[in-house]
């Protein structure tokens, strides 16, 4: 039991860059680029937090790439299918309509010349038709929709409730902890895959238990995505409120929080204006790998027949509907997998983008490629002076 | 124990099986190491950086080179490029010979063979630097059997005798513990019975007393001085302390941004420093003793406790109101999940007049930070009573706190933790105003600004953000923030142990100027009592959570009464060789006297 | 100790209370035992809905229901699922061997794989071995489970079939794996460009020698390992697992291993004799396991020296490669009969096992690993991921510590400093991953049981609620919460024996 702060002298592979400059300027002896740390200083000088993190952010190709993706499908998706009342550009705005089949159902879309194909083409069902002769473009990228709105949503519930129980917890601690983490273990004890069953089940029987109307049954259905997803944001917090408490527990305890009191401030003022800014790393990051979490569970759901159903589009039901057919109609089952699979994926490189870009840790130690072509460099310089 | 020397080249050991370089033994005074132009570089945002910049001196067995120098001048890397432990986005050019052998590009393979055989290292930290989860005695068993052909009954034979020799009580109950479980100062004897281990040649110490308490800082140098009479090995001690060096060292090398500003002897160094740079050093570093004329006759003032019994409130004006009293006070860290309250400071009777600066000086763990918090209610006081400007506050209500808070500021240790890093500085010096006097707009930064000028930093700061300003320049804002409201108390937690000393002297005169035009009285918590010399009229010296003396300063400096003041203040090292020797032997006769008591 | 212990199943007890609570709460909404006969059109359609009202006690109120099901739960009566009217008691006998099997052998290929990989990914930080580690990983991470089970059970089970069936050997694709695994071992094994090159021709070398064998000797009809494969696997592991465990320096142990495996050299025939003349049994081989384990132990205890503990190590670790590898000889010898024996499709797509199979002991442990490898790798496939970049992390972290460079400045060698201070310290972490994977393990279960038509408890769970009955959901959830338990109390005591600074009883 240690009450007291060491007197804690910086070591010096952590040399503070600032205090290098400072002692610059105060004793003129020595220009820059000299002594440890200098490299990093003239890194982070002007600039304010976001944009250090900003700047990290778009240096890692893998988020770039994933912020790419995810904007070029969701583009296409709502511009396609059309948002609501707006229709979109694509010839077949009803998923659920049949035609007659063209190409024996086969894709029609056709790769550009570069790609060693004919030259781009959509044709007139890019991702083929299903036995009945549905367009799987339309299915897909209605699905893609779905996946997309229940990512969004689901995110953001989780974010609320997780960041609300979090920061309590981690904030006024004792009693209020130790009830807040009881329920949080209780929802980690079951798997969200079963939990979310349950969920998926109780929407989808409540119409019928309650015995409304078919006019609202069927307002009810149209909207069940969205429900679904308010549900299923009930079981994916306790992980985010866990790493948000413990930022606050941590955060808490820092001599800034302390002069926030001592200067008066109140617990909202502390929770919101000192804590909670400084803890947005933590949540941005987690909340972002929980959609990804999202858009696999709802999927998942939806094939299990625990999720999304009919009029509503799920990648997850198209696969589960056309999983007999993998071996004469190979395309229904790999064209909502791909998407899922790009969702899921650019959002996770989000993530880990941010991840890198937030964490003070993240020091760049350079690759041994990077080395060696320092190593020249260095040689030539040497070189040079001889 | 010590009265028994220990040969360490006697002691039982089997066949070296790491061959190393030259030969076998070494006689004090002979070469070991020879370095010339050595240049340490660090690959940081595609360019090249120096952190070392050709270096050139010469060690001889038995000799301890000082290598001096603040944070960021390059004193680590430039010894860990001896043994190619640089990180991996750093390069040592240049040349350096360890009894003829070249080190520098010196393959892994050989070079393993050299370290911890040849070349061994003291770290700073010795709760990092210990492997948590192996027991110490695996830990120097290891490097034993590393480099000697040793079976583990003769290797575990010779680590309890490196254990007796660096003096760890009941070795073989040690052997077998954490490093979790033992002491600082302990772990650190631990390190050097390691680094001993296998007779090194040269042996670098890098920081090994920083992190320990003074006391223990001491017993550690202490240790430090015997080992150099016993081994023969050449010594490079690295450090920012004046004190330390002043102890230690026979050549000193004084480091500024990696570059060598001055290099002598040690009676050249500290009697007639060259380099500018250096003399600042010097002048920087606040020498114990110098502040207070020495005392004649005995001590009149000051209180000591004796047989457990707290010491009483000091007599004071009756018609003047404290600015803080501590009436047989007891502070707890309340309870907090399963870990029970734990009360870190027992019956403190204190009083701080107006204008007045109290230093309270203790250890890690004595609980003087804890009286510091008690005093802007960050703490509960569960008996006794505490007043601040004749406000008792023992049982305030959060929410009747408020007109207190105007009367109390705080300046805390950690500069870079005292300021919400997502606010720009200018807001959180604004803070107390927008929230006690309710001001905004054009009327707050004008406030703001003033305050900046107050501490002596350009306006233009206050839309900066924490991150970009240096160390010394935060501590400011903290003392700017703390002042805001003009408080009639102004705590002190250690604002410049932080800090390295040319920017604590400058802080520590900003300080006292600021002081003496607003008159606040203040509470200065320090480790380091040459600082709080410097600044308070009276001391009150803490330890286990008690006060056990208190009194002015001068006499408490120059005829402390308490033993554990004695001890305290003889362990203080100060920047001057001669003086220090003298301390020295009255530290060392503490220590050994406490010994025997024990 | 006890006292901790006490708490935590008290703790344990209280949270499966309340989730029993919570979950019957919600699923009293969520089922509708009488959607059916709502809907019905029969003629009695009265008659029937107050029979099934009767039945299930519908008049009460839920919490009337509930403690009828608490009652008789703890008294060890898990109800009955109404539609069959089975016993739930009697489902879940094999349903939850079938389930544990399956997370079981998930988990631990998950964390052997993960880890090693990982660790490896650390050591070769910004590489383009590591890079591509790190997108496969990013890759599996996201890849839907229900996806990867149905495109192993479409297209790899089917494939494989087809091709035992009628082998038409894709030359192009064996040369793509031959050219990817010596872009592994190169990438994995590191070192200067030259080292490289010849890991990597080394290594496309072999891969292709081995494919090239089995695909055109005929070896995949009847696979063996034989007494060849052994004494090349034999030598390897020595050589392999002293090199880790000891170095190559420490003779004794190098040479234990070397004994330890011509023992099983020399024991392989009496073996042969053994397995075909006795009827085998799992108590048996546990107890040739064990066995081997022992001889192990004792002849690396035989050889002496100061280091003896480190000589058992290496031979025991030795000892059980080989015994794996003597079992796994055995059963792919039963490869031939089983073949036929399953109509030439031996890649199991339905079910844990082939019904009415009963020839021998070999035969059934073929059929259990035939039936057990297409979920499993469903599984892993998911799991790995996590494991791997997690194991990265923590390896990354712990090698910046102190205590790292201290070693390193102790003139330790780089296998010491990786395998003995890193690697100890960066495992401790994933004993509080782990508790908390198996959770999701179980939730992937239940949609690779379902895919794979697994008679396990995830399918029991799926089919229940689908059917409205709630009394075996309850009880897939009570074990379920109880299986979560209890791995989190492993890993707590794990810890506690990994981290000496943790004590249990505080």
């Amino acid at each position: 039991m240690n009450d007291e702060r060491r007197a804690d002298v910086p070591k010096d592979i952590e040399a503070t860059p600032e205090e290098q400059r400072l002692i610059d300027q105060q004793l003129d002896a020595s220009g820059p680029g000299r002594g440890e740390g200098a490299g990093e200083a003239k890194e982070v000088e002007g600039l304010s937090q976001n944009q250090i993190v900003w700047g990290r952010f778009i240096r890692h190709k893998g988020a770039i790439f994933g912020m790419v993706t995810l904007a070029a499908i969701s583009l296409l998706a709502f511009s396609s299918m059309g948002i609501g009342p707006i229709p979109g550009w694509w010839i077949f705005q009803d998923p659920g309509a049949s035609g007659p089949i063209v190409n024996g159902a086969a894709p029609t879309l056709t790769l550009p010349s570069w790609l060693g194909g004919p030259g781009f083409a959509l044709g007139e069902h890019p991702f083929g038709q299903d036995n009945i002769g549905r367009d799987n473009f339309a299915q897909v990228l209605q699905g893609v929709q779905t996946s997309l709105l229940v990512m969004v949503v689901l995110g953001l519930v989780a974010l609320l409730i997780g960041v609300t129980v979090g920061a309590l917890s981690g904030y006024y601690r004792k009693a209020t902890d130790m009830a807040l983490m009881r329920v949080t273990d209780l929802v980690l004890t079951l798997p969200v895959i079963v939990l979310g069953a349950v969920l998926g089940r109780l929407v989808a029987t409540l119409p019928d238990k309650l015995g409304w109307s078919d006019d609202f049954r069927l307002g009810f259905f149209e909207y069940m995505p969205l429900v679904l997803a308010m549900a299923l944001g009930m079981i994916l917090w306790p992980g985010l409120a866990r790493l948000v408490r413990g930022e606050f527990m941590s955060l808490r305890e820092r001599e800034f929080v302390d002069s926030a009191r001592v200067a008066g401030a109140s617990d909202w003022r502390i929770i919101t204006k000192h804590i909670l800014p400084n803890a947005v790393g933590v949540i941005i990051v987690n909340t972002t790998l929980l959609m990804s979490a999202a858009v696999v569970l709802e999927t998942a759901l939806s094939f299990l027949g625990f999720g999304i159903r009919a009029p509503n589009v799920s990648l997850g039901t198209l696969i589960a509907e056309n999983q007999g057919a993998f071996a004469s109609r190979p395309w229904l089952f790999w064209w909502p997998g791909l998407f899922i699979i790009l969702i899921a994926l650019s959002v996770n490189f989000i993530g880990d983008g941010l991840r890198d870009a937030y964490d003070p840790r993240t020091k760049r130690i350079p690759s041994k490629r990077q080395m060696d072509k320092a190593d020249a460099k260095l040689l030539a310089q040497n070189g040079r002076a001889k | 124990m010590s009265e028994q020397p220990i040969a360490v080249s006697s002691l039982s050991r089997g066949e070296k099986m790491s061959r190393g370089v030259g030969s076998g033994t070494i006689k004090k005074g002979e070469l070991i190491l020879e370095v010339r132009d050595l240049t340490v570089r660090f690959w940081v945002n595609n360019d090249w950086f120096v952190a070392a910049d050709s270096m050139t001196f010469d060690l001889s067995a038995g000799e301890v080179l000082a290598i001096v120098g603040e944070s960021g001048s390059g004193k680590t890397q430039s010894s860990m490029s001896l043994i190619g432990l640089l990180p991996a986005n750093g390069r040592s050019t240049g040349s350096a010979k360890l009894k003829g052998t070249e080190l520098i590009g010196m393959p892994l393979n050989k070079l393993r063979e050299v370290r911890g055989n040849e070349i061994a290292v003291i770290f700073q930290e010795p709760m990092t630097a210990l492997n948590p989860v192996y027991t110490v005695g695996f830990q120097i068993v290891e490097t034993l059997r590393t480099h000697f052909v040793m079976n583990p009954t003769d290797a575990k034979d010779r680590a309890l005798e490196l254990m007796r020799l660096v003096e760890i009580p009941n070795p073989e109950d040690s052997f077998n513990k954490f490093p979790h479980q033992l002491s600082g100062g302990q772990r650190q004897r631990i390190m050097i019975a390691q680094s001993l281990s296998c007779d090194p040649k040269l042996l670098i110490a890098d920081e090994p007393t920083t992190a320990l308490d003074v006391t223990v800082q001491g017993e550690i140098l202490k240790l430090m001085r015997e080992l150099r009479e016993r081994v023969d090995a050449a010594i490079i001690l690295i450090t920012h302390d004046m004190g330390v060096v002043a102890d230690m060292a026979d050549r000193i090398i004084v480091m500024k941004d990696g570059r060598v500003v001055e290099h002598g002897t040690s009676e050249q160094i500290f009697g007639a420093p060259k380099h500018p740079y250096t003399q600042q050093l010097l002048a920087a570093v606040p020498h114990l003793g110098s502040a207070s004329e020495p005392l004649e006759g005995v001590p009149r003032l000051t209180l000591i406790a004796r047989d457990d019994k707290p010491i009483p409130l000091t007599s004071g004006d009756s018609s003047v109101t404290p600015a803080l009293l501590l009436e047989n006070a007891s502070i707890e860290y309340p309870k907090a999940g399963r870990r029970a309250a734990f009360r870190a400071a027992h019956q403190i009777n204190l009083r701080v007049d107006p204008g007045e600066v109290i230093g309270l000086v203790g250890e890690s763990g004595s609980g003087k930070t804890t009286i510091g918090r008690a005093a802007v209610a960050l703490l509960p006081v569960v008996e006794g009573k505490i007043s601040v400007a004749g406000r008792d506050i023992t049982h305030a209500r959060p929410k009747d706190l408020k007109p207190f808070r105007k009367d109390v500021g705080i300046v805390f240790q950690d500069p870079g933790s005292s300021l919400n890093p997502r606010l720009p500085v200018g807001e959180s010096i604004g803070e107390p105003l927008l929230l006690h006097q309710g001001l905004k707009g054009a009327e707050l930064s004008k406030r703001v600004e003033a305050l900046l000028d107050s501490v002596e930093l350009p306006r233009a700061m206050r839309n900066r953000y924490p991150h970009e300003l240096s160390g010394g320049q935060r501590q400011r804002i903290g003392i700017a923030r703390a002042l805001a409201l003009e408080p009639k108390l102004l705590i002190a937690d250690e604002p410049t142990s932080a800090l390295d000393v040319s920017v604590q002297a400058r802080v520590l005169l900003l300080f006292q100027e600021l002081q003496q035009r607003y008159g606040f009285a203040c509470l200065f918590i320090s480790h380091d009592l040459a600082v709080v010399e410097m600044l308070s009229e009276r001391i009150a010296v803490m330890r286990n959570g008690r006060l056990v003396e208190v009194g002015p300063t001068r006499e408490i400096v120059s005829a402390p009464q308490h033993p554990y003041t004695q001890r305290l203040l003889s362990a203080v090292p100060v920047p001057d060789p001669a003086e220090q020797k003298k301390r020295r032997e009255l530290r060392d006769a503490i220590i050994a006297k406490e010994k025997i008591v024990s | 100790m006890v006292r901790f212990l006490a708490r935590r199943l008290a703790m344990a007890l209280g949270i499966l209370l309340a989730l029993s609570i919570m979950v019957y709460a919600m699923l009293d909404m969520a089922l509708d035992p009488l959607g059916d006969l709502r809907t019905s059109t029969a003629p009695n359609r009265a008659q029937l809905l107050a029979n099934r009202i009767a039945l299930l006690n519908l008049d009460q109120p839920w919490y009337v229901r509930y403690w009828d099901w608490l009652t008789s739960f703890v008294r060890g009566d898990f109800g009955t699922a109404w539609r069959t009217g089975r016993q739930v008691n009697d489902m879940l006998g094999g349903a939850i061997a079938t389930s544990v099997q399956l997370v079981f052998a998930a988990t631990l290929l998950a964390i052997i794989f993960g880890v090693i990989v990982g660790l490896v990914s650390a050591l070769r930080q910004y590489t383009s071995f590591d890079y591509s580690i790190t997108f496969v990983s990013f890759v599996l991470y996201s890849l839907p489970v229900f996806w990867v089970a149905v495109l192993l059970k479409q297209f790899l089970a089917i494939g494989v079939n087809d091709f035992l069936n009628r082998p038409v050997i894709n030359w192009p694709g064996v040369i793509a794996v031959s050219v990817v695994s010596g872009l592994f071992w190169a990438g994995a094994l590191g070192g200067e460009l030259l080292r490289k090159l010849i890991t990597f021709g080394v290594a496309a070398a072999v891969s292709f020698g081995v494919m090239f064998f089995t695909l055109t000797s005929g070896w995949l009809n009847a696979p063996n390992i034989g007494i060849v494969g052994l004494a090349v696997i034999g030598a390897a592991a020595a050589y392999t697992v002293t090199l880790i465990s000891a170095g190559l320096g420490n003779k004794r142990a190098l040479y234990a291993s070397l004994t330890t495996a011509g023992v099983a050299l020399a024991l392989y025939f009496p073996l042969q004799f053994f397995f075909a003349g006795y009827v085998m049994s799992d108590w048996i081989m546990l107890g040739l396991f064990v066995a081997s384990i022992g001889v192990a132990l004792l002849i690396g205890w035989l050889y002496g020296g100061p280091d003896r503990a480190v000589s058992m190590r290496a031979a025991a670790i030795v000892a059980v490669l080989l015994a794996v590898t003597v079992f796994v000889d055995q059963v792919m010898r039963a490869w031939g009969g089983y073949v036929e024996l399953v109509g030439g499709r031996p890649i199991a797509t339905i079910g844990a096992q082939t019904p009415g199979l009963d020839a021998g002991y070999w035969t059934a442990q073929l059929d259990k690993f035939t039936h057990l490898l297409l979920p499993t790798i469903a599984l892993v496939l998911i799991s790995f991921a996590g494991y791997t970049r997690y194991q990265r992390g923590s390896m990354l972290e712990v090698l910046n510590q102190d205590y790292i460079r201290t070693a390193r400045a102790k003139g330790l060698s780089e296998r010491v400093v990786i395998v003995r201070h890193a690697l100890r310290n960066a495992l401790m972490p994933l004993a509080s991953i782990v508790p908390v994977d198996i959770v999701s393990l179980i939730g992937g279960a239940v949609i690779t049981e379902t895919i794979f038509g697994w008679g396990g408890m995830g399918k029991m769970f799926i089919d229940s609620l689908r059917d409205s009955m709630i009394d075996p959901v309850m009880v897939y959830v009570m074990i379920t919460g109880a299986l979560a338990m209890i791995a989190n109390l492993i890993a707590d005591f794990l810890y506690a024996i990994l981290d000496p600074r943790i004590r249990v009883d505080a």
